[in-house]
C-alpha cells in the first residue's frame, strides 16, 4: 500500500486485479492480507452492477477469510427448501429437500442480489488495504520490451496501469484472457445464457406461497419447462420478490428461432410454476451468458504475470443437481491472490512462478470438483436427457401413481418397458446413458 | 472560483406502486445529468478564466465516491454533511407534496435550508466569480435551490440555461430556453447564479493518476450550521403555486376587415366563403382510406 | 397461449437502469450480414437490439445492450459483429442481478 506512493510516475502495484466480482474482490483480498499493494480495476460504476447470477450462494468458502460472514453479508434469504424439478409441457416430478439446519448457523446457501453481495465482498479487500478504481475498463494488456505482461490498459486518460502481476477476473467475456490467447474468441458451444426476471411479491405472500419462515428461502431448479430449447428453469425467492429466469445452450437458442423472454413467459406458464407467481410484477429483467463447459473447457489458468479466475476461467458448475458459480469464483480468486502474493514474495511471476495457483486449485474444491463433474454438462445438455428422458421419468411417475382399477397395478417394469416403447428409448441407450450418469455423478 | 453545485442522487429510486413509498439508495447514485453538465460547464470556464472549481455539495456521506471522482477532474470538493436517510428517498409517502419524514439534519426537501448552507460552504473557500447549478435537483427537486442561493449570496441569476459558452475572461454567453421553442441569449458579466440544463455537454472522465490520488483522499466535510435546520415540517419545495394555466401563445395580430357593416360581419365569421363541409366516408378499407386522404391532400393542395 | 400478465417489451427494458454512453459499443458490419441467411442475432438478443433491414442487412442498436455477449457468440460470420464493452461506468446498472 504504501511503495507505491513513493514509486515515480506510473505508480507499480504489485498486482491488478480486473473485476471486482466474487473472483476479483476475493483475490484482492488476499493479496491485500499478504500484505502486497493491489486494485481492483471494475468496469461498473460499483462492484456487481454488471453481474447477474442463477440462484444460491455457498458461503462455506468465506469462513476462512471473513469469521461470522453470515453476521454481516448482506443476504436476502437462507435457503432452507430446495427443489428439483423435471418438466414436461404439462407434468412435474419433483424431489424437493427441505432442512433447517440450512437456516441456522453456520447456514448453507442464501440468496442475494449481486449489487449488493459483490459490494460486500469487494469493501473487505479495500478495508484490507486493495484500491478500488470503478467505472473503468480494462481495454488489453500491458507488455514489456521483451512481450511479457506487466499490466493492463485502462479507458482513462493516461490509463496505463502497471503491474507485476494480473489477475484476470473480468468474466466470461475475459477479453484479457482472449488477448492472452487462453480462450477462444467466441465459443457458443459451451455457453449458456442465463435470462432473469425479478418480480416483486409482497415478504408474506412468499413465505405463504413457499412455505417459509420469515428469513427462509427457497431455491427451485428445473431440467426442461424451456419450450423445448436444451436448458432449464430457475425459480428462487429474495426478501420481497422472486426471482425466475430460464438458462439455455446457446446453440439451441440460436436453432429454435425463440427469443430469450419467450422462454422465461414459458418457464412461468408451466402449471407447477404459474401459480407460485400469481399477481407478481416484474421489478427487472436482466441477463447473462454462463460459462458451463466445465472442466474440459477451462482455459490455461495462468501465463507468464497472468492468472485468470472466476467466470473468465469457466469455473462454474452446471451439473443438473448442482448449480455453482460464486463460490468458485471465491475459492480460485482467494487461491490466485495467496498464489500471486507468493510469487511476487519470490520475484518469480513467470507462468511457472505462478503454477502453484494451478496446484492449490486441483488440492481445493474449485477443481476437484470440475474434475469429478467434468462429464455433466455435455450429459445434461444432451439431445436424449433433454428431450426423452424428461418425458419418461414424468410418464413413468404418472402411471406409477395412477389407479387403474379394477385393472389391477401394472408393475414398475411393465410400466417401464411400455414408456420407454412409448419415447422409442432404447434400453441399449438407457443402460449406456445410465452407466454415465452414474460414472458422472459417483 | 467557479462553484458547482451537486446533489448526487440516485436517479432510479423503487416506487411502490401501491403506497408510492420511495426507496432510494445512494450507494447507486449518480449525478443528474444538468449537475454533470454544470460541472462540465465549469470545469470549461476555469479553464478559460484561469481559475479553480470548488463543488459544493449539502447530503450524506454515501455518495463521497462521486465527489472523490469530481476531485480527480481537479476540482476542491466541500461537503456540508447531513444525517443519511439511506431508505427514506427524498419522497414520502405521498410524493413531494405530502407530508414526509425527514431525518434530523436531513435538508432534502428544503430548499431555503439547503441554499443557505451551500452558501455557507462556498463562502468559507472565498468569494464565487460564477455559481453553477443543475436546473434541478435528481430527487424531488423543484429548482428552487439556484433562486435561493442567488438571495443567500446577492447575487443575480440566470436559470434553465442550454448553453453557456465564455467570451473572453469573466464574460459569458448563455442560452436559455423560453416557451414555445423561443430561445433568449444573454450576456453576462460578474458573479452570478447559473443553473443549467443536462443538455449539450458531458462530462469528461478523470484521469488514472488522479482518480487513484483521489481514492480514499480527504476532503473538506462541514457541519451544517445548527441554527439553520429546519423544523420539522418541510414546505413543498420552499415555493407556493399562485396559479397554474396553459402555455398560451401570444395573438398574432390580423388586419381588421374593411368594407361595410355587412361585408366585415361575412368576413369575420365566414359565412359565405367556401368550404368543405364535413363527409361521412366510411367505413372504409385500410387502402379505399389511404386514397381517400391522398385526394383530400391533393384537393387542398397539398401532394401535387 | 397460457401466457398472462405478460408486459410489453418496452416496459420490461424500462425496468433496467441504463448509462448509456455516446459512443456505441456494438458496431454491425451490414455488408457482411447481406450474406447471412440465419441472422441469428436477430431472436436470441435478450435485449432485442437487432433489426433486420429490407436489404438483408442488420440494424443495431447499443443503448439498451445487457452486455452479455449473446450476439457475437452465436454470430456465424466471423467480424459481421465488433463488440466491446461501453466505456466505464456507462451501459447496464443491475441492481437485482
Amino acid at each position: 500500500m504504501t511503495d507505491e506512493q513513493q514509486a515515480p510516475d506510473p505508480p507499480v502495484f504489485d498486482a491488478v486485479v480486473v473485476g471486482a466480482g466474487p473472483a476479483g474482490a476475493s483475490a484482492a483480498l488476499a493479496l491485500a492480507r499478504a500484505g502486497r499493494s493491489v486494485v481492483m480495476v471494475e468496469r461498473g460504476p460499483f462492484p456487481g452492477a454488471k453481474n447477474v447470477y442463477g440462484g444460491v450462494v455457498y458461503g462455506r468458502v468465506l469462513d476462512e477469510v471473513i469469521p461470522h460472514w453470515w453476521e454481516q453479508v448482506p443476504v436476502q434469504r437462507w435457503v432452507v427448501r430446495r427443489s428439483t424439478m423435471i418438466l414436461t409441457d404439462t407434468q412435474a416430478v419433483t424431489l424437493d429437500v427441505r432442512s433447517q439446519a440450512w437456516g441456522a448457523q453456520p447456514y448453507n446457501g442464501m440468496t442475494v442480489f449481486r449489487a449488493d453481495f459483490d459490494s460486500w465482498l469487494a469493501q473487505h479487500a479495500i478495508d484490507a488495504g486493495a484500491r478500488l478504481l470503478t467505472s473503468t475498463v480494462a481495454t488489453g494488456l500491458l507488455r514489456d520490451g521483451s512481450g511479457r505482461i506487466c499490466g493492463v490498459r485502462t479507458d482513462r486518460p493516461g490509463g496505463d496501469l502497471r503491474a507485476r502481476v494480473v489477475i484476470a477476473c473480468d468474466g466470461v467475456n475475459s477479453f484479457l484472457a482472449k488477448e492472452a490467447g487462453l480462450l477462444p474468441r467466441a465459443d457458443a458451444t459451451h455457453m449458456t445464457l442465463g435470462a432473469k426476471e425479478v418480480l416483486a411479491l409482497p415478504a408474506g405472500v412468499i413465505e405463504e406461497r413457499f412455505g417459509l419462515g420469515p428469513h427462509e428461502g427457497l431455491d427451485i431448479e428445473a431440467v426442461g419447462g424451456t419450450a423445448g430449447v436444451p436448458g432449464g428453469g430457475f425459480l428462487y425467492t429474495n426478501r420481497d420478490s422472486v426471482s425466475v429466469g430460464v438458462v439455455v445452450s446457446l446453440n439451441g437458442l440460436a436453432a429454435s428461432g425463440r427469443r430469450p423472454e419467450d422462454l422465461i413467459a414459458s418457464f412461468k406458464a408451466h402449471p407447477g410454476i404459474a401459480s407460485y407467481l400469481k399477481g407478481a410484477e416484474v421489478k427487472e429483467y436482466s441477463a447473462h451468458l454462463i460459462p458451463e463447459g466445465g472442466y474440459s473447457t477451462m482455459p490455461e489458468l495462468a501465463t507468464d504475470g497472468l492468472l485468470v479466475a472466476g467466470d473468465a476461467a469457466a469455473m462454474t458448475l452446471a451439473a443438473g443437481i448442482w448449480l455453482e458459480g460464486v463460490n468458485f469464483a471465491i475459492g480460485a480468486g482467494l487461491e490466485a491472490g495467496r498464489a500471486a502474493a507468493t510469487a511476487i514474495g519470490t520475484g518469480d511471476v513467470s507462468a511457472a512462478g505462478l503454477s502453484g495457483y494451478r496446484r492449490a486449485l486441483e488440492a481445493s474444491f474449485v477443481l476437484r470438483d470440475h474434475k469429478r463433474l467434468r462429464l455433466a454438462p455435455d450429459l445434461v445438455l444432451s439431445d436424449r436427457m433433454q428431450q426423452q428422458y424428461t418425458k419418461v421419468l414424468c410418464d413413468i411417475a404418472e402411471d406409477l401413481f395412477t389407479v387403474t382399477n379394477p385393472q389391477p397395478k401394472p408393475g414398475l417394469v411393465r410400466i417401464m418397458r411400455r414408456v420407454l416403447r412409448r419415447h422409442r428409448v432404447r434400453w441399449r441407450d438407457l443402460a449406456r446413458d445410465g452407466l454415465d450418469t452414474a460414472r458422472t455423478f459417483r | 472560483m467557479v462553484a458547482v453545485c451537486v446533489a448526487p442522487t440516485d436517479l432510479r429510486p423503487e416506487v411502490d406502486d401501491l403506497t408510492g413509498t420511495v426507496r432510494s439508495d445512494l450507494r447507486r447514485a449518480d449525478l443528474p445529468a444538468a449537475e454533470a453538465a454544470a460541472l462540465e460547464y465549469g470545469l470549461r470556464i476555469a479553464e478559460e478564466w484561469g481559475g479553480w472549481v470548488l463543488v459544493a455539495c449539502c447530503g450524506s456521506a454515501a455518495a463521497d465516491d462521486l465527489l472523490r471522482e469530481a476531485r480527480a477532474l481537479g476540482a476542491e470538493v466541500v461537503r456540508v454533511g447531513t444525517a443519511p436517510s439511506p431508505t427514506a428517498g427524498p419522497l414520502g409517502p405521498l410524493g413531494p407534496l405530502g407530508p414526509h419524514p425527514v431525518a434530523p439534519g436531513d435538508l432534502a426537501g428544503h430548499p431555503a435550508a439547503t441554499a443557505a448552507a451551500l452558501a455557507g460552504a462556498i463562502r468559507g473557500h472565498g468569494q464565487p466569480a460564477l455559481v453553477l447549478c443543475g436546473d434541478r435537483s435528481g430527487g424531488a427537486g423543484v429548482g428552487a435551490v439556484p433562486a435561493f442561493l442567488a438571495a443567500e449570496l446577492g447575487l443575480g441569476q440566470s436559470l434553465g440555461l442550454v448553453s453557456v459558452r465564455t467570451e473572453g475572461v469573466g464574460r459569458l454567453v448563455v442560452e436559455r430556453r423560453l416557451d414555445g421553442g423561443w430561445r433568449e441569449r444573454l450576456a453576462i458579466t460578474g458573479p452570478a447564479v447559473l443553473s443549467v440544463e443536462g443538455a449539450g455537454v458531458r462530462l469528461r472522465r478523470a484521469g488514472l493518476d488522479a482518480v487513484l490520488e483521489s481514492a480514499g483522499a480527504p476532503f473538506d466535510v462541514r457541519s451544517p450550521n445548527g441554527s439553520q435546520t429546519p423544523p420539522g415540517e418541510p414546505v413543498a419545495g420552499g415555493m407556493h403555486t399562485s396559479a397554474s394555466r396553459p402555455y398560451r401563445p401570444r395573438t398574432r395580430p390580423v388586419p381588421a376587415p374593411t368594407g361595410d357593416a355587412h361585408e366585415r360581419l361575412l368576413a369575420l365569421t365566414g359565412a359565405l366563403s367556401d368550404r368543405e363541409p364535413a363527409r361521412v366516408v366510411g367505413p372504409l378499407t385500410a387502402a379505399e382510406a389511404a386514397d381517400e386522404l391522398l385526394a383530400y391532400l391533393a384537393r387542398r393542395g397539398y401532394t401535387t | 397461449m397460457g401466457r398472462w400478465a405478460d408486459i410489453s417489451f418496452e416496459a420490461r427494458m424500462a425496468t433496467v437502469e441504463f448509462r448509456v454512453s455516446e459512443r456505441a459499443h456494438i458496431v454491425v458490419d451490414s455488408d457482411v450480414c447481406r450474406s447471412c441467411t440465419t441472422k441469428v442475432c436477430v431472436h436470441a438478443c435478450p435485449a432485442d437490439l437487432f433489426a433486420p433491414t429490407a436489404d438483408g442487412g442488420i440494424l443495431f442498436n447499443y443503448e439498451q445492450c445487457f452486455e452479455c455477449g449473446t450476439c457475437y457468440m452465436v454470430c456465424n460470420s466471423e467480424g459481421a459483429i465488433s463488440w466491446t464493452y461501453p466505456d466505464g461506468g456507462h451501459g447496464v446498472v443491475f441492481r437485482h442481478g
